[in-house]
């Protein structure tokens, strides 16, 4: 019964993709390229070679952490849509304490500037998340309304302040080399990898085995009921979207300190990292495992990406399309647990079950 | 005065694409299904209007086929939501997600940076400015030089109002939102009415994409609707989806937008930081309504509305 729930969602995250694989080949052949051979460049170039498979991995790194940060908190059925802002301002202050403080030892420094994005992200967190727990605002619009305000105050600060007059377009001053990420084995690949799979194990263990991810299970299906057994769903609320903001944080400051090195105003990326953390948390289904499986295969995309444009002529673009399709299909659960097939399964179940118990009641009766 | 004048006139200017959405997006509130897509259906009126308008170079040809590429987009929202009982709240965000990659993924292909249709459109001569009306002080500001669709979303907000409280359509939206068994029970086709429903949103976000890139600007940029539609689902929030209580929280941002710019550009260095104005003020507004009425309905447990 558990392989078959287990395939039930393998399914259900197989269909999704295959049909978003269409609808993107349909696109390209539109535009009148094949899409077989850009799909082929772009699985073989991302997972199949050495250098193309670190680098994918390079990439994973941050999307597993904003993966993780929306799954803890649509899991508690709160929707923090601000983990991309959160990203962006967290990357933000990391960039500048990387380029002001100067003469620190380089592991210091680069410790300094992940809690600098740590911090910069729960702070900004814990507006939503109070908002929602003691006032009951909205915290999906009060997000997406912060992270349009994220974006005008780092542009505001980046063209000013902070601005790196030598660059030709708009973008801050670049890390000092103590705050970088090394790259390892002569690739892309970082420690802030490993760092975020340190983390991944952290948030295995709150989801699957502490108190307060079966609270957050536990608020996620209904929390009048969590109310009334007894968990304090307010400052849960507040707890949870704080991880969140402190994982974002930590993501952008990553992301900034092992890839891009100074702010720019296309930092991250469109659809961006957090919108990339949405589609990660809902392919893995808000499972750990899961959404570390499906980081690195979402990242496998992004670096074939890079490849498609430079072997065909669709644009890189052709990606983000494919996302949506994927998150608009993923929408729908085409295998739900509760089919006519799987209500007659699970009633035989019971059946073979209760027959089996009175027959062990009868043989123990002497 | 001379500054007045440019808030009054940008007040109306920035609130017609916001009218249009809530509009629109009341709707599908009504008939209970929470409408995220707003944002996108907004940015694919806009693009494709514009799109539109450079391929067949005339005005009314484009915004016509954008208004049928945006039901479609609806209508792809409604057969996910509706039909397939999907969760529509990751619907929509897929659907606001296709319109931004989607175009950018044309502009990309079409080599384009934006699309600008000067040269079909002339913006100046869109504009109708009402002979007596423009003489009167502040009404004249007000009311006077803009554009048909802007006319037609004020003319509109009445229109929805008697639609919605006045006719067979209406009561049933109502009703299947309030109680979708009941309205069953009693013969209505529920799935019908929630498809026309989120139709409706469709088109008015067409138009208001349609003012936004093409008849106001003849200019489509990136990413041009900017949150408006999410903006729009806090106004409805707020409103409760009353047709014109909602339409007043739409002319509050409107309000918000057009000093932040109209005051940036007296504010020097900073006016940057103008632009966040529009953004915290709707997060202002939803916590003053938000805590007013929890306040109304102090109750034992979480999650009570």
């Amino acid at each position: 019964m558990k392989r078959k729930m287990h395939l039930m969602s393998l399914l259900n995250v197989v269909i999704p993709v295959a049909a978003a694989l269409a609808v993107g080949a349909l696109v390209i052949l539109a535009i009148g390229e094949d899409p077989l051979y850009t799909y082929k460049i772009l699985i073989q170039r991302s997972l199949f070679t050495y250098r193309g498979f670190l680098k994918t991995l390079h990439f994973a790194s941050p999307l597993i952490l904003t993966g993780l940060a929306i799954a803890i908190t649509f899991k508690a059925n709160v929707f923090n849509m601000g983990v991309e802002g959160q990203a962006v301002l967290g990357a933000f202050f990391a960039g500048v304490v990387g380029f002001t403080v100067k003469g620190l030892a380089p592991g210091w420094h680069v410790l300094l500037c992940l809690l600098t994005g740590v911090v910069t992200g729960l702070l900004f967190a814990l507006i939503p998340a109070l908002l929602k727990a003691y006032f009951k605002v909205d915290e999906m619009v009060v997000t997406l309304m912060l992270n349009y305000v994220v974006m005008e105050v780092v542009k505001f600060l980046s063209q000013g302040v902070f601005r790196d007059p030598a660059s030709g377009y708009v973008s801050t001053y670049a890390v000092a080399e103590s705050a970088m990420f090394k790259k390892l084995f002569d690739t892309d690949l970082t420690a802030f990898f490993f760092l975020a799979l340190g983390v991944f194990l952290v948030m295995l263990v709150v989801f699957m085995r502490s108190k307060l991810g079966y609270e957050i299970t536990a608020i996620g299906r209904n929390p009048e009921f969590a109310e009334a057994a007894g968990m304090r769903v307010s400052r849960k609320i507040v707890i949870i979207m704080l991880i969140s903001g402190a994982i974002s944080g930590l993501a952008g400051a990553g992301f900034l300190m092992s890839e891009k090195y100074r702010f720019t105003l296309d930092f991250s990326g469109n659809p961006g990292l957090g919108w990339d953390g949405m589609l990660i948390a809902l392919l893995g289904n808000h499972n750990p495992v899961g959404i570390l499986i499906a980081a690195i295969l979402y990242a496998a995309l992004k670096t074939g990406s890079e490849y498609i444009g430079l072997f065909t002529s669709v644009p890189k673009d052709i990606v983000g399309v494919i996302q949506s399709v994927i998150i608009l299909f993923l929408s729908v659960r085409f295998l739900a647990a509760h089919t006519a097939l799987w209500e007659r399964l699970q009633s035989l179940f019971t059946a073979l079950r209760t027959a089996r118990t009175s027959t062990g009641q009868r043989t123990d009766t002497p | 005065m001379n500054m007045l004048h440019s808030i009054l006139y940008d007040l109306v200017y920035h609130s017609t694409p916001l009218i249009l959405a809530v509009l629109g997006g009341l709707f599908a509130y009504q008939a209970n299904v929470l409408n995220i897509g707003l944002e996108g259906m907004m940015l694919m009126g806009a693009f494709s209007s514009s799109l539109f308008v450079l391929l067949t170079g005339s005005l009314w040809q484009g915004i016509l086929l954008s208004i049928l590429c945006t039901l479609a987009l609806g209508l792809v929202f409604s057969l996910f939501s509706v039909t397939l009982k999907s969760n529509f709240i990751i619907t929509g965000f897929g659907i606001n997600l296709f319109a931004s990659a989607f175009s950018s993924f044309i502009l990309k292909y079409m080599r384009l940076a934006n699309i600008n249709v000067s040269l079909v459109v002339d913006v100046p001569a869109l504009k109708i400015h009402i002979p007596v009306l423009a003489d009167i002080p502040i009404l004249g500001s007000l009311l006077s030089g803009h554009t048909p669709i802007t006319y037609l979303s004020l003319l509109l907000i009445l229109v929805v109002h008697v639609v919605l409280y006045k006719t067979k359509l209406g009561v049933y939206v109502r009703v299947v939102g309030e109680n979708e068994e009941a309205a069953r029970a009693v013969g209505i086709n529920s799935a019908k009415i929630k498809y026309l429903a989120i139709l409706i949103g469709a088109l008015f976000c067409a138009l208001a994409g349609a003012n936004l890139s093409t008849e106001r600007m003849a200019l489509f940029t990136s990413n041009m609707t900017a949150g408006r539609g999410f903006i729009a689902i806090a106004a409805i929030y707020c409103g409760k989806a009353v047709p014109v209580r909602t339409t007043l929280y739409a002319v509050l941002f409107g309000l918000a937008k057009s000093l932040a710019i109209n005051l940036g550009l007296v504010a020097g260095p900073i006016s940057g930081l103008f632009e966040t104005v529009p953004y915290l003020a709707i997060v202002l507004v939803l916590f003053a309504v938000s805590a007013v009425e929890t306040k109304n309905t102090r109750l034992r447990g979480f999650g009570h509305e």
